[in-house]
């Protein structure tokens, strides 16, 4: 309701103003032209985000301090903290750092932001940088319509910073206009009442402008004309540090529960800082005059002066957070959780799939390949169960053939209702996903994210065939017939085997290791095929068991066939290095069916 | 020039020219040290007393190891013959 009003009245007071006053016009023109350069700078940025950006975060977040210096950089290289808190707020969803990097990051980005100021107060009043604008923009333009991304991704930042120079220049104009008509210092309040009053414009005008950089900068444009006192100055820069968590809140929404988190961590730096700089308001102008005198800025010279001040206010808020970190990510953990705690019999549902993740095709992968993973995970736990067999068993070190004469459970666990609850559900999320975030994806990532879906389903299909394999299994692995009892305690412990190797191949490092236990896996799947090996006949000349029992036996050996090559061949996608030449030589090394072939030959004879 | 070529002759005034190949280089010839690494310590374990499903689980992991380490060997001269 509230949103519905709002727009149309913004809209109508705007147009209010250009019919009074021509002069406001330019400025808001000059604001409009601003936010329009930052999102043409962040189109342009993410065009070259695609590989650095992630590989610089992944190296460099490991440690607070550095994630600290990351968000600085990158957000004094975008000149856009906004760009950065959304983008941390994608990796956190994707599930590529966590909450204290995401926080480091976010306290870096906040020092980060203090860099415009300080471009605007020395250099942007200072020299007309309108002449610059011009050529940026036709350059700019040019190389926005050429066909290569890294072009079109200059192009846009080109553009993006000739239209924020140029948005400077009519903000400049607009109020050196504006002052020959209108003295807007008249409206200045002084004492604690005037520095509320600014700090709540502040925090509007960057609600309203989605940017505490644009905010900044019209604060500075504004005091450079003399239309609004030094102390005002100070408290709408408070305001516009308060205002800027709203983009973050925003962007938080569509994401996962620490993207809410790393929001809210963001909220509440920014709203402690500001609440430290009032209560400290005197000492701290005391300390800019200091500061200022020591670099030899005028003491009239108030815009720099407002740049120092942004500077060592948000300086000291990082300082002052620095020690609390892990104390905030804990009482954040504490207070915003996910909602409904699964219990056993619930409906398991996507953890890594939110549209904040959509931002970047490197972190929209990133969160399906995880995502397959879960669906692994909860695919292991129902194959587990089909066989009869307990998990953690499975992945401990023990002898396979103890762990399945070990008994488990007499009854047989209804697969199709865990498959409703843990795997339907999370397959879909994952195959809808993945289509939205195909339509986004450059054309290199398409083959990738085919094999994820072909990952996703052979996980489903293994499950499947567990479904079918579990009525015989739970039959014959009890059967007083020795024979039948031994083929399918083998099939069980064959795929208990399988299971136990996937789950090495997906927590070692060692090249070595996968390869050669996926060599194996592939070996040991042509064990099912009872019919070319003899097993079947060998069983049913002798009369060793009957025939219902052949053809079970038949059948369920082609279900554990199944299950094994879907298993593999998803383990080959998701576990396997999937980047640069590691890639191709996994696939080169690939063991091929001739190799299978002269392997079990050789052991034949 | 255009775009395509300028990077081009960038890479080979750098010297840059086969850098994926000499990455793919390096980590095969790694790949091998640790398989030879693994078939040596197989082959050790195989000259001890083993039972017989022990033994026949290590003459094939060495099957599988010969024939990785053969088929890497294999890639490596094509990467050298391509230089």
């Amino acid at each position: 309701m509230l949103r519905k009003i709002f727009l149309p009245t913004i809209m109508v007071i705007l147009a209010y103003g250009f019919w009074i006053s021509p002069d406001f016009k330019e400025i808001s023109a000059g604001v409009a032209i601003f936010l329009f350069g930052m999102l043409s700078l962040e189109e342009g940025f993410k065009a070259f985000s695609g590989g650095i950006l992630e590989k610089i975060l992944q190296k460099s977040t490991d440690k607070l301090y550095k994630s600290i210096s990351f968000g600085f950089v990158a957000t004094a290289i975008m000149q856009s903290s906004s760009l950065v808190s959304v983008l941390t707020i994608s990796f956190i969803g994707a599930g590529l750092i966590g909450l204290t990097q995401g926080i480091g990051i976010i306290l870096g980005a906040n020092i980060g932001t203090t860099t415009g100021a300080w471009l605007m107060a020395g250099f942007g009043l200072k020299v007309k940088i309108s002449a610059y604008a011009m050529p940026m923009l036709i350059f700019g333009v040019i190389l926005v319509f050429q066909k290569s991304k890294k072009l079109k991704g200059i192009g846009y930042i080109l553009t993006g910073l000739g239209f924020l120079f140029l948005g400077i220049h009519y903000m400049k104009e607009g109020f050196e206009a504006f002052k020959a008509t209108v003295d807007l210092s008249s409206f200045a309040v002084d004492g604690f009442k005037g520095l509320m009053i600014f700090i709540g414009i502040g925090i509007l005008a960057t609600i309203i402008m989605q940017s505490s950089h644009a905010t900044i900068v019209l604060i500075l444009a504004a005091l450079a004309a003399g239309q609004i006192s030094y102390e005002n100055a100070l408290a709408l820069t408070i305001g516009a540090n308060i205002g800027t968590t709203i983009t973050a809140i925003i962007g938080s929404l569509s994401s996962n529960i620490d993207g809410k988190r790393l929001a809210g961590a963001h909220f509440i730096f920014n709203v402690v800082t500001a609440v430290i700089a009032v209560l400290l308001m005197n000492q701290i102008i005391y300390s800019v005059d200091i500061i200022s005198d020591f670099f030899g800025i005028a003491s009239d010279n108030h815009t720099l002066k407002l740049a120092v001040f942004d500077s060592l206010f948000k300086i000291m808020g990082v300082i002052i957070f620095i020690p609390f970190v892990d104390k905030l990510v804990n009482f954040l953990k504490s207070t915003l959780k996910e909602h409904g705690k699964k219990s056993e019999k619930s409906f398991d549902s996507a953890k890594y799939l939110n549209d904040s993740v959509l931002e970047l095709p490197e972190t929209a992968m990133a969160a399906i390949t995880r995502e397959t993973k879960h669906l692994y995970d909860n695919a292991f736990e129902i194959i587990a169960h089909g066989l009869n067999l307990k998990r953690h068993n499975i992945i401990s070190s023990k002898d396979l053939d103890e762990v399945t004469h070990e008994p488990y459970s007499q009854s047989a666990i209804d697969i199709d209702d865990f498959y409703n609850r843990k795997i339907k559900g999370i397959y879909g999320e994952i195959i809808d996903f993945s289509t939205k975030a195909q339509s986004q994806m450059p054309p290199e990532y398409i083959v990738v994210l085919y094999n994820l879906k072909l990952a996703n389903r052979d996980i489903v299909e293994a499950v499947k065939d567990t479904e079918h394999l579990q009525k015989n299994l739970i039959k014959y692995s009890t059967s007083s017939n020795e024979h039948i009892r031994g083929q399918y305690n083998a099939i069980r412990r064959d795929l208990a085997d399988l299971l136990r190797s996937i789950n090495i191949i997906g927590t070692t490092d060692e090249e070595d290791v996968i390869m050669v236990l996926l060599s194996k896996a592939k070996l040991h799947t042509e064990r099912y095929d009872i019919i070319a090996n003899g097993t079947l006949d060998n069983l049913i000349r002798n009369n060793l068991i009957s025939n219902e029992m052949a053809i079970s036996l038949m059948n369920d050996s082609n279900y554990a066939y199944g299950i094994s090559k879907n298993l593999i061949a998803m383990a080959e996608i998701i576990f396997t290095d999937r980047s640069s030449e590691a890639e191709s030589l996994s696939e080169e090394m690939a063991m091929t069916n001739s190799d299978i072939d002269s392997i079990l030959k050789k052991g034949d004879k | 020039m255009d775009i395509k070529k300028f990077i081009k002759s960038v890479k080979s005034t750098l010297g840059l020219k086969g850098f994926n190949q000499e990455g793919k280089k390096k980590s095969l010839k790694e790949l091998l040290k640790k398989l030879n690494r693994r078939k040596k310590s197989v082959t050790e374990l195989l000259k001890t007393s083993l039972d017989e499903k022990e033994e026949k689980e290590l003459k094939e992991e060495l099957e599988i190891v010969s024939l990785q380490i053969k088929k890497g060997k294999k890639i490596l001269y094509k990467l050298y013959a391509k230089k």
